[in-house]
């Protein structure tokens, strides 16, 4: 390790140091990340009014329901929760390893090329490119440049954790570094073999699924733990309940999680022990799921009047109960008696939001809460905005979440019973998608809340200050926060 | 059995040995040590334990 | 827990692990599936399933365009799983071989709408496939599938009267009078492919049902 500093002013001027040095890169990936969400939003709100009112703007092509919904979940996917994921593990790397940023531009270009890289699947997507792959819908000419970018971040982060000043790991980093490396092996994995030189038959759908189950997992996970890992104990001021405990949850979950992908083809047209090996996997997802729940959640006790204050935690809360719910929900998916009734309906579609809503992208929103202010040196101008944000977004979240998964029980449940005419099955289906859009509605507002605060809190050129980073950076003391 | 699934169950079988002796290896190295230093990452001298941070929404008192 | 090279280890060993088992493993036991032989009653081979041809083939590619998949599947569960069969969406579950073929592989994951595995089977009348992708509604009142008028050409009828391929669309649906609307390629590209999906040759592993045709007499479409 390089020398740790010794000196107090010192260590208060890298502290300082470590925040500023991160401000233009990973405002960078948020901005265009936060972009992504609304567009994402967008096509989110057209693909849901079109599934109860098929009609609508369906005289183009590039805006039928078969594009439109790809489209919406790359651009949320790789737009908005990958691109916020990485400018959260660069930020927490940082602070973790007690480095400044290093080479900075090598980020921003990173981010450049990225959201290139999207934008040209995107279009490719709408045009009639898409390869209809479920989670890998970009075309192949442009996810390259996806993957450029990407290995620019991995192979910084790979850097930074080797110049850490700090000996000790914290939990937070060893999940960041599962993330890290473990996306670019699946991702070359799925682009080479089910994209650039395509593997025959079913091969493909095992291919797809041990993928894209593992995204999740492997990647918006360990990103998603890792900031609630942190953001909990650094609200509240106090650590996680059980080191050791976070230990065995990290490993379990690398061990368990990448096998679970297949259950997404129970019934399905492939050999019963791939299937098998899935489900068992999934139900062993109880040890690590148990174990960070119990770690998360007992953190908190004694602690929830703080709710009331921090955005951060109240965001990051809901995350991690989102996360012990949709975990829990996923045991149930993958086993078969369950399975035969919920595969192909709308219940898949409330899970995978359950997961990547409201774990994920709540425990993100937390995160960039506490985040923005830190490396921007402005407070939140508006906390009407903040309130504004997290109601819009968690009743949407539980208005989307709850009656869709119980329309899809039902849908399944018609589905699976053939004296029901099918056209019956569709107009059970209706009064839930109409929720969903409302709910959705609700969710866009929140979305429109928050950038809105961000881009009112980046324009205003006076204040609220947080704190005069020169003064800590000439090794000063600090004085007090600069106000309203 | 053929030499693929050969290959397949020793390896399956060495995940667990591997597994085991890598935890052997961590605990007599002090890798387990000292955990509670560990946990205490997330907090440094501007934050530090004990300070609840981000209270933003409580108009009266300073911000943090 | 503080030694790097550790972590890394664990991190590469564990994912290695579950790509031998679901991706390399697979790779092994499917990826080198062929079409299955058989001889008919006058001693021809041919194998099963076979090669999309042509229009068929060109039709997969707007299949995967237009992103059909989102809402329907093409995969039969086992019987007893489901009422796949009982729906009567095939006459046998699905099974890897029927798929080797197929680039991408499209078993979708939502029946928003039905299941295809056999659609050409169950429905092979062109018009009623044109009729049903120009708008669900004149076929299947209450669907929720979206109409696809571009791909079609709504055109004046030419002197030599309504073409032959035209689409009889009455009631509302008509397109006015002196017009009339055709399909495009596209559009005939893509029922001959809906028309080549099948599911109704035997296969080893997945045979038949002996009183073949008595489980679907009493299936209408949908």
């Amino acid at each position: 390790m390089p020398g740790e500093l010794a000196d107090e002013g010192q260590r208060r001027a890298m502290l300082a140091e470590i925040d500023s040095s991160c401000r233009a890169p990973v405002l960078f990936f948020v901005i265009s990340g936060l972009a992504w969400l609304l567009l994402g939003t967008l096509l989110a709100l057209v693909t849901s009014i079109k599934l109860h009112s098929p009609g609508f703007l369906a005289g183009w092509d590039f805006l039928t329901f078969g594009r439109v919904r790809p489209a919406h979940l790359n651009a949320v996917i790789y737009g908005f929760a990958s691109q916020t994921g990485i400018a959260v593990t660069i930020w927490l790397m940082c602070r973790l390893c007690r480095v400044p940023l290093i080479s900075g531009g090598l980020i921003i270009l990173a981010a450049i090329f990225w959201n290139v890289g999207l934008t040209i699947g995107l279009i490719g997507i709408l045009a009639g490119d898409s390869t209809a792959i479920e989670w890998l819908e970009l075309p192949g000419y442009s996810t390259p440049i996806l993957f450029f970018s990407y290995a620019l971040v991995a192979v910084w982060s790979i850097i930074t954790f080797r110049l850490r000043r700090e000996s000790h790991l914290y939990v937070s980093q060893w999940y960041l570094l599962g993330a890290i490396l473990w996306f670019p092996w699946l991702y070359a994995t799925a682009q080479i073999m089910l994209i650039l030189e395509p593997v025959r038959g079913t091969v493909q759908a095992a291919i797809n699924w041990w993928f894209a189950h593992n995204v999740l997992g492997l990647w918006f996970t360990p990103i998603g733990l890792a900031a609630i890992y942190y953001f909990i104990p650094k609200v509240i001021g106090r650590p996680i309940h059980s080191y050791y405990l976070s230990v065995l949850g990290f490993w379990s979950l690398a061990l368990f999680y990448n096998w679970n992908g297949l259950h997404h083809l129970i019934g399905g047209p492939m050999p019963a022990w791939m299937i098998t090996v899935s489900v068992v996997a999934s139900v062993m997802m109880l040890i690590p799921v148990i174990t960070v729940a119990i770690n998360h959640h007992f953190t908190m006790v004694g602690h929830f009047g703080k709710l009331r204050y921090s955005p951060t935690l109240r965001f990051v809360v809901v995350g991690a109960l989102c996360y012990t719910a949709t975990s829990l929900q996923g045991v149930a998916n993958s086993l078969r008696s369950y399975s035969e009734i919920v595969h192909f309906t709308h219940h898949t579609i409330a899970h995978a939001h359950l997961g990547l809503y409201g774990f994920f992208t709540m425990v993100m929103f937390g995160s960039l809460y506490y985040i923005i202010p830190r490396i921007s040196g402005r407070e939140w101008p508006s906390l009407g905005l903040i309130s504004i944000h997290f109601w819009g977004c968690f009743l949407g979240l539980v208005l989307y979440v709850v009656p869709l998964s119980y329309g899809g029980i039902l849908q399944g449940l018609a589905m699976n019973d053939a004296t029901v005419p099918f056209m019956k099955v569709v107009e059970g289906t209706l009064p839930w998608l109409k929720l969903r859009t409302f709910a959705g509605l609700l969710m866009a507002l929140g979305h429109v809340a928050f950038v809105g605060n961000l881009v009112w809190l980046l324009a205003r050129v006076f204040g609220p200050y947080r704190k005069p980073v020169v003064a800590i950076l000439s090794g000063t003391e600090t004085p007090a926060i600069a106000g309203k | 059995m053929s030499p693929i699934g050969i290959l397949l169950l020793f390896g399956a079988m060495a995940v667990p040995v591997v597994a085991l002796a890598c935890l052997r290896w961590a605990a007599k190295n002090g890798q387990l040590q000292n955990g509670d230093r560990g946990a205490l990452l997330p907090f440094d001298l501007e934050e530090p334990l004990d300070k609840a941070t981000d209270q933003i929404l409580n108009r009266k008192s300073a911000k943090s | 827990m503080k030694y790097g090279p550790l972590l890394f280890l664990g991190i590469l060993l564990t994912l290695a692990s579950s790509w031998v088992g679901l991706v390399l493993a697979p790779y092994k036991q499917l990826g080198g599936l062929l079409p299955n032989p058989a001889t008919n009653a006058v001693g021809v081979v041919s194998y099963f399933p076979e090669a999309r041809k042509g229009e068929a083939q060109q039709g997969a590619e707007h299949y995967r365009s237009l992103g059909c998949v989102y809402c329907h599947s093409q995969q039969v569960r086992p019987a007893g799983f489901g009422g796949d069969i009982d729906r009567g969406w095939g006459r046998r579950r699905s099974v890897s071989r029927d798929y080797v073929h197929d680039r991408p592989v499209m078993l979708g994951t939502s029946r928003t709408g039905p299941d295809l595995t056999n659609i050409g089977e169950r429905q092979s009348d062109y018009g009623w496939h044109y009729t049903h992708l120009y708008n669900p509604q004149i076929t299947s009142k209450g669907s929720v599938m979206p109409p696809y008028p571009f791909l079609f050409e709504k055109r004046r009828i030419g002197p030599g009267g309504v073409s032959t391929n035209a689409l009889k669309l009455v009631g509302e649906f008509a397109p006015g009078d002196g017009w009339e609307v055709v399909p495009t390629p596209a559009a005939r590209q893509l029922v001959e492919y809906l028309r080549s999906l099948k599911s109704s040759y035997d296969l080893p592993e997945a045979p038949l049902p002996k009183a073949a045709g008595d489980a679907v007499t009493a299936t209408a479409v949908q």
